[in-house]
């Protein structure tokens, strides 16, 4: 005998907390400008110094990312590491979820793995990378990996929170209500962990990116990561510079992005 | 106590030991440096340990710090004024100063370029032109190696459209050895000593047998040079009377060696071969004199490669004004 909760039961969260409004465009816009304002002191002070050498001006990386777009480059390279990303983002996910799951459902399988997950995330993954690279190859595939070790945790640890501090009384509804593994699932644990997953997410997604540079900077030929070593090891500083402000954009966008489906969420659940 | 009191002990305990950091401190006349290596410690720097073991740098009036950076660093930080001197590859010099950034060779260390490709046994490999159809494995699309690498493929005929080039980061034994690549970009003093140890059939070609590339020496700046031309040549002189001591008694070298080097005893017999293979690509009658010819031949294979933009007079990128004329 089942229940039919598909209509009847499903867990709504509590009215999310408005707090402060985040900072609009505007806000975003200065700071930018005030960022720009001060590099620029800082060049205008070393100017003439032999320091010069060691920082680009303003005008220098904009004029730079100026011909990496119009020469494709830039979209070459972005696309190279979004695809990095948006694959390892997905393995780690995946692996977080299914882990995340059985860890919050068995205290045996969460006294067998927790340690084991806990004391791998002290392995510093630079060091890992090269091996990682013999391993998967140089192409794609151990970029992928790379990201994938470095944004499952964050994701994991929000998964089991977010499964672990759903209110018990709602699981005892479930349960009075003879709901099925499958029903819980879909309609008690899901929508509860749900803000705890984009969260997690969230911070997963903007590491991504670090990890797809990690990746590209022990062997690529392509990737942002690959232009900003390029970029180092070339004296074009303006290069690398620009390269640095695609990832902090990407970075930024997908923080966004996750931080828009994150309200979504929390709206769709009040 | 009272405050008076508390204030004056401080106060001659902060004399105290400011006396005491004095006398610590390096000795009058000396300039405290770091030096770039671009490498790991290891015993192909010996030169620079016997150098400063042996005092040779102390009385040239440098107290030297070896600083394990990337080379590319060390660069800037002499074009920036940070630091006076730095080991470098030096067409990393023929980048940097197409660039705009001031620096100068001023002695080779390296007589012979010491980057080549090497291939198992089981894949022929014994000119540039068996290179064609392979898959190479290189650390970096950039530096010696990468230079290296183009000037074999000219020397076969080669451009790079006529291998499967990978860059495999410093994985290069193991990428060899597990079959990812067919052949690897290695320095000679290196890879090779690995091979032999483990007894592990090998081929190379090498290019100092094909083309004669300017090597590892010692880089400064057109301001430095100019302005403290006794320094650099004090300089000069320590590093070389170091590099001469490491080839008349290399047993001694790689003794002093084990002091800068952590856990080198445990692969003495591997690092006393690297020492071996190191000497041999370090001989010469004219230690520290470059050549025309050499810079240009790099600079040549840069400009075809699009890693220089546009040619740097080769006046401009070295001076032999502090090495001995070798006549």
């Amino acid at each position: 005998m089942g229940s039919d909760l598909g209509s009847q039961t499903t867990y709504r969260a509590a009215p999310a907390q408005s707090g402060r409004a985040p900072p609009g465009a505007p806000a975003y816009l200065g700071s930018a400008l005030l960022l720009l304002a001060i590099w620029q002191v800082a060049v205008l002070l070393s100017a003439g110094s032999a320091r010069r050498f060691l920082i680009p001006t303003p005008g220098e990386v904009l004029g730079r990312l100026g011909e990496l777009v119009a020469s494709g480059a830039i979209a070459h390279h972005a696309g190279v590491t979004l695809l990095e990303m948006g694959l390892g983002l997905a393995v780690g996910t995946i692996v977080a979820l299914v882990l995340g799951y059985a860890v919050a459902h068995s205290r045996l399988l969460a006294a067998l793995f927790e340690p084991i997950i806990a004391v791998s995330q002290a392995i510093p993954i630079v060091a890992l990378a090269p091996l990682l690279t013999v391993w998967f190859g140089s192409g794609t595939t151990s970029k992928v990996v790379v990201c994938a070790l470095i944004v499952f945790f964050p994701i994991l640890v929000n998964v089991t929170t977010g499964l672990r501090t759903i209110d018990p009384p709602l699981r005892d509804l479930f349960k009075l209500l003879s709901a099925g593994r499958g029903q819980t699932l879909l309609h008690l644990e899901i929508p509860a962990a749900l803000p705890s997953i984009v969260a997690g997410l969230k911070v997963g997604g903007t590491l991504a990116g670090m990890g797809a540079v990690v990746g590209e900077f022990v062997a690529s030929t392509e990737g942002l990561g690959y232009l900003v070593k390029q970029g180092q090891n070339l004296y074009d500083l303006p290069m690398m510079f620009a390269a640095i402000f695609c990832l902090m954009a990407i970075a930024s966008a997908v923080y966004g992005g996750f931080a828009l489906v994150e309200r979504a969420v929390l709206r769709g659940q009040a | 106590m009272s405050v008076k009191k508390t204030v004056q002990v401080i106060v001659a305990v902060g004399a105290l030991l400011a006396v005491v950091a004095g006398c610590t401190s390096q000795p009058m006349g000396m300039e405290a440096i770091s030096l770039p290596m671009g490498y790991v410690a290891n015993v192909q720097f010996s030169p620079w340990y016997v150098a400063k073991e042996r005092g040779y740098l102390a009385d040239a009036g440098f107290d030297v710090t070896f600083d394990y950076r990337y080379e590319t660093d060390g660069i800037q930080l002499v074009a920036s004024g940070e630091i006076p001197f730095t080991v470098s590859s030096l067409e990393q010099v023929i980048q940097a100063r197409a660039k705009g950034l001031p620096v100068k060779g001023i002695a080779l260390w390296y007589q012979r370029f010491p980057v080549g490709v090497i291939s198992l046994a089981t894949t022929p490999l014994a000119a540039p032109g068996d290179l064609a159809g392979l898959t190479v494995g290189i650390p970096e699309t950039f530096g010696a190696s990468y230079i290296g690498l183009l000037a074999l493929l000219d020397a076969g005929g080669l451009t790079e459209d006529d291998i499967d080039l990978q860059a495999i980061g410093y994985t290069q034994l193991a990428s060899l050895t597990s079959g990812t690549v067919d052949a690897v970009v290695v320095y000679a003093n290196n890879a090779p000593a690995v091979l032999d140890t483990e007894g592990i059939a090998y081929n190379g070609v090498w290019v100092s047998d094909y083309a004669s590339l300017v090597s590892v020496g010692l880089v400064s700046s057109d301001a430095y040079i100019d302005e403290h031309p006794e320094e650099a040549q004090r300089f000069v002189d320590a590093f070389l009377h170091g590099l001469s001591d490491v080839m008349a008694d290399p047993d001694a070298a790689f003794e002093i060696s084990h002091e800068y080097i952590e856990g080198l005893e445990a692969v003495a017999p591997l690092q006393r071969a690297v020492l071996e293979r190191s000497m041999a690509l370090w001989a010469t009658p004219t230690p520290g004199r470059m050549t025309t010819e050499a810079w240009q031949r790099a600079q040549d294979v840069m400009v075809a490669a699009g890693m220089v933009e546009t040619a740097v007079p080769v006046a401009e990128l070295y001076t032999n004004a502090f090495v001995a004329s070798g006549d």
